[in-house]
């Protein structure tokens, strides 16, 4: 059987996702929120470059 | 996030929380509540029109409550699936019976009252857990004001405020007048590295502290930051480089010591009283604004997911993984990533998120073998 669930859709559960779809796995990824992002999604820029966070 | 909601191998089941999970590894069945959001998915394009009309207001979550939004809301404007939900704790239609305001304006048809909470069931061979973090709340720690002082905020509400698209766009209009924040103190270890409360080092906060005082310097040229810290953990790639460009060209003033506690003077300043360690003197500061980083620690609900998915946790709360394999949970089959594993920034979670997915193909997939070592 090869899919997957992820939980959490936070930046840690979208990597996990996307690296596992891109091998083929079909992923279910369950978020308690309306959409997903996490926490990243609130910040501003992310530290050492100072980069947009999306 | 957007390749996320393209990707036809990913199935987002967003506003979905995981009920129970049954079996072992390679053949778990999984039950999933999807909550119903009173609009249907495939119809509604976010286009905004019921957001306009809803007459009910309630504090923003996602913007930390410092501004509104409506019982009908999308939860970011960039938010995936993009899609508006009903919050039904404080619609007026199911509060009193009758308003479908929103219904009337939809020229999509797409609200529809009626939805109900869907149970799904998942058969998957392997499950991540990435539920990564909720910030701890200061009020109990009397001290610092928070709730009490207007202008004491935490780390994550003025992450907002910065912001482009938060409340203020990006302006750093402080909450109790709305007069333009330019003398910021920021206090560490809030919650955190305290015996009293999280014992752990929450490790983001020291970083992110000089990147809020950079940031406050980029938007306003007169802005004065003052980091009062417990010792500096700047620990990674380029990140002692970046304390030093925080005091050399941004001049943000590092301050050593703890802050014993933050009193209002008449005009609602913020006064911190403050012990210089390296002088050894007892000091006052009247600022701005208090930014107070508080401990970042395991989500709420991640206790009881543990129990749902029968993996243990450590003494702080963060999922149990294993010394010698680091995705790897206590349960064959269930794998964890990010900062549910423990106190991590973000390339570090997404290292990590490589990680167990690797494992999972090593699992899952027959033609995948890693090399041990």
């Amino acid at each position: 059987m090869s899919e997957v669930m992820v939980i959490g859709g936070g930046i840690a559960g979208i990597q996990a996702s996307l690296d596992l779809a891109d091998m083929g796995i079909k992923v279910y990824l369950v978020e308690r929120k309306p959409s997903i992002g996490g926490v990243m999604a609130q910040l501003d820029k992310t530290f050492p470059t100072n980069d947009c966070s999306i | 996030m957007l390749d996320a909601g393209r990707h036809p191998n990913i199935k987002i089941l967003a506003y979905s929380e995981v009920e129970s999970v049954k079996g072992q590894a390679g053949a778990f069945t999984a039950k999933v509540r999807k909550k119903a959001r009173f609009v249907k998915e495939d119809i509604c394009n976010a286009c905004g029109d019921c957001l306009a009309k809803c007459p009910r207001k309630v504090p923003d979550d996602f913007d930390m409550g410092l501004r509104d939004r409506r019982a009908v809301y999308l939860y970011f404007s960039q938010g995936i699936p993009a899609v508006a939900t009903i919050d039904k704790d404080h619609c007026t239609y199911f509060e009193k019976g009758k308003c479908r305001l929103c219904e009337r304006v939809c020229q999509r048809g797409a609200i529809d009252f009626e939805q109900a909470d869907e149970i799904l069931e998942l058969s998957v061979g392997a499950i991540v857990v990435a539920t990564g973090l909720d910030v701890f709340d200061p009020t109990p720690l009397t001290q610092y004001g928070y709730g009490r002082i207007k202008n004491v905020i935490t780390g994550l509400e003025y992450e907002r405020l910065i912001n482009a698209t938060g409340p203020t766009g990006g302006h750093l209009y402080r909450p109790s007048d709305g007069k333009l924040a330019k003398k910021v103190a920021y206090i560490q270890c809030v919650g955190s590295r305290d015996l009293n409360y999280c014992k752990h080092c929450s490790t983001v906060c020291c970083m992110y502290a000089i990147k809020d005082a950079m940031l406050a310097r980029e938007h306003d040229p007169e802005a004065n930051s003052y980091i009062f810290h417990t010792d500096f953990r700047n620990v990674g790639k380029r990140f002692q480089e970046y304390e030093i460009k925080g005091r050399e060209l941004y001049g943000i003033n590092y301050v050593r010591g703890r802050v014993g506690e933050v009193q209002e003077d008449k005009e609602g300043n913020p006064v911190v009283w403050y012990e210089d360690t390296l002088k050894r003197e007892v000091k006052s500061l009247a600022v701005d604004l208090v930014v107070l980083a508080v401990a970042a620690m395991p989500a709420k609900g991640s206790k009881q997911l543990a129990g749902i998915l029968g993996i243990e946790l450590n003494e702080s709360g963060f999922v149990r993984v294993r010394d010698e394999e680091p995705a790897d949970t206590s349960k064959p089959g269930v794998f964890a990533c990010g900062f549910c594993n423990g106190p991590v920034d973000i390339s570090e979670s997404v290292s990590q998120a490589s990680a167990a997915a690797i494992r999972v193909a090593e699992m899952i997939l027959p033609e995948v073998k890693v090399a041990a070592g």
